[in-house]
């Protein structure tokens, strides 16, 4: 077993260096494509972060509460929200606190200085669990006889579902393209094979004629896929990490609203991704490339 | 030492009613039925395109019969497995017209490729492979490569890769087709002292003077099928033709 590992890695090894013009453009390839799967993942995991963000925002909704409401009222609708399962938190405001809030925020300061007496509103801040809850509660609030009927919430019932929409077609949008990179990957992995196949057929018909099993025709070639693999997703990597914290850097700088962040714990996710999906891709193009050829 | 193989023991090659037609529908071989015992010396002979080389397919199974039944063995080959293929080829050594050797491997290379395949320790193979070239008469040829070698040497080669894995078999096809006379002399010499030591040869050839000199056991065939079988035949079927010229 060893040895014939030995074998392999050895033929593996050699089969890339002879054909090295085939190899190489098979590797810059696959780097080209991993980069572009490394992209996909970059993007996707920034905007993830971005709309935990959101969701963490718009999970949170505001209940005005009318100026001539008992404070009893509003503690009884308060441990009403308390008790409910789709409810993780409920603080109130009051109108007192409410104003300073207000004026704390910088964007606020000239308008806050116009401000006589207080016109804000009482507040009950509730948390929802799941962002497709934040509607029912909003309804509930509605019902309310507390709440200011002028302006009930600050639930932005629109705005939360085309998230939630584009968030899902992002992801689908995500997986399609990582699909489609995944096939071109395999594809030319495959014909890099089968050029390496073609050099070596004479080879290939020896070592069935002496009685090589399939897996030991096959090995060197499945070594050599995942070995095209490996140098292409490390180099991917390689690019990938350099170009990573400038990237996030000057998308900060030139679209501030976005929430975007450099996060170094998502690069050793992204190098067991890449990595793996490098191994597999080359495994699995060089099995199919060589299936057809090595059948005894 | 000479084996006389007995033709009346249970056959280590058999060819029961043997049919190969390919899909183009050009029928190679038709209704074959043959006995080979253990350690017999056999020519197929025939002119071109007669099936020698369709039967030397079947006997290694590139390719399976339509209708009949092949044993090797024991073992029927057409209903083998293909997981199975590869032990089965490791009892046969197989030697080729065109030698077959690896243009890029040297003469020790190419003959311990054999070994290499089944996962010998490399101890094991070096014995083995010096041996086999002892046997060839290759000694000290070890490091070259099969483009400085005469015809006469690549198959010597070819010859000691077939033996290195000491097979129950040699099947050839066409071994001295590309070597003049004196060096096919040479090579035949190689084959009958391997099958001296036990080993069945079954050999297609259209080496005229090799078959009338050697009068081993001679099958031809002719459009398909079997013509002649004798014992201790000649090339062309000396009685037939007298008839004929009569």
């Amino acid at each position: 077993m060893l040895r014939n590992l030995k074998f392999a890695l050895n033929s593996a090894w050699q089969s890339f260096w002879r054909n090295l013009a085939v190899s190489l453009a098979a590797v810059l390839s696959i780097t080209l494509i991993l980069v572009l799967a490394g992209v996909n993942l970059l993007v996707g995991h920034a905007f993830s972060q971005v709309l935990d963000g959101f969701r963490t925002k718009v999970s949170e909704i505001s209940i005005n509460v009318s100026d001539d409401t008992p404070l009893q009222t509003v503690s009884d609708f308060q441990q009403q929200l308390t008790a409910d399962a789709r409810v993780t938190s409920v603080r109130f405001i009051t109108k007192e606190e409410a104003l300073a809030q207000f004026k704390a925020d910088p964007q606020n300061v000239v308008f806050a200085q116009q401000i006589e007496g207080n016109p804000l509103d009482a507040k009950l801040e509730v948390h929802v669990k799941n962002l497709g809850d934040v509607a029912a509660i909003d309804t509930l609030a509605r019902r309310w006889p507390g709440v200011d009927p002028a302006d009930p919430t600050n639930y932005q019932g629109d705005f939360v579902n085309r998230m939630l929409e584009l968030s899902s077609w992002l992801s689908l949008a995500g997986v399609a393209l990582l699909l489609i990179l995944m096939i071109v990957s395999v594809v030319i992995v495959m014909n890099t094979i089968r050029t390496a196949v073609y050099h070596r057929r004479k080879e290939i018909e020896v070592m069935k004629l002496v009685g090589a099993t399939e897996w030991f025709v096959r090995g060197p070639f499945v070594i050599e896929g995942i070995m095209t693999g490996l140098i292409a997703a490390s180099i991917a990597l390689a690019l990938l990490v350099i170009a990573y914290p400038p990237a996030v850097d000057r998308f900060k700088s030139d679209i501030g609203f976005i929430p975007l962040s450099y996060d170094p714990r998502f690069i050793s996710i992204l190098a067991q991704d890449l990595l793996l999906a490098g191994a597999l891709l080359g495994a699995l193009g060089s099995y199919i490339g060589v299936r057809r050829y090595v059948r005894i | 030492m000479v084996l006389t193989p007995d033709f009346e023991s249970r056959p280590v090659i058999s060819f029961q009613r043997v049919f190969k037609t390919y899909p183009t529908g050009t029928e190679a071989l038709r209704d074959i039925n043959l006995e080979v015992p253990e350690g017999d010396f056999l020519f197929l002979v025939g002119p071109s395109g007669a099936g020698k080389s369709t039967l030397v397919r079947l006997l290694i199974r590139e390719e399976k019969p339509s209708k009949g039944k092949i044993f090797v063995d024991g073992v029927e080959l057409g209903r083998m497995k293909r997981r199975k293929l590869p032990y089965y080829r490791r009892k046969v050594g197989l030697v080729f017209q065109d030698f077959k050797l690896l243009p890029n491997l040297t003469v020790y290379e190419n003959v311990a490729f054999a070994l290499r395949v089944l996962g010998e320790a490399d101890s094991h193979i070096r014995a083995r492979v010096a041996e086999a070239l002892d046997t060839v008469s290759l000694t000290g040829k070890d490091h070259t490569y099969p483009s400085n070698l005469s015809g006469g040497e690549q198959q010597r080669v070819a010859i000691a890769r077939a033996l290195v894995h000491a097979p129950r078999f040699i099947i050839a096809d066409e071994p001295t087709g590309n070597l003049d006379p004196a060096t096919a002399w040479e090579i035949m010499q190689l084959f009958l002292r391997i099958n001296a030591r036990g080993a069945t040869v079954v050999m297609a050839t259209h080496n005229r003077e090799i078959v009338d000199l050697l009068r081993r056991r001679v099958i031809a065939i002719d459009a398909g099928q079997i013509a002649r079988d004798d014992r201790s035949g000649r090339y062309h079927d000396d009685v037939a033709k007298s008839q004929v010229r009569a």
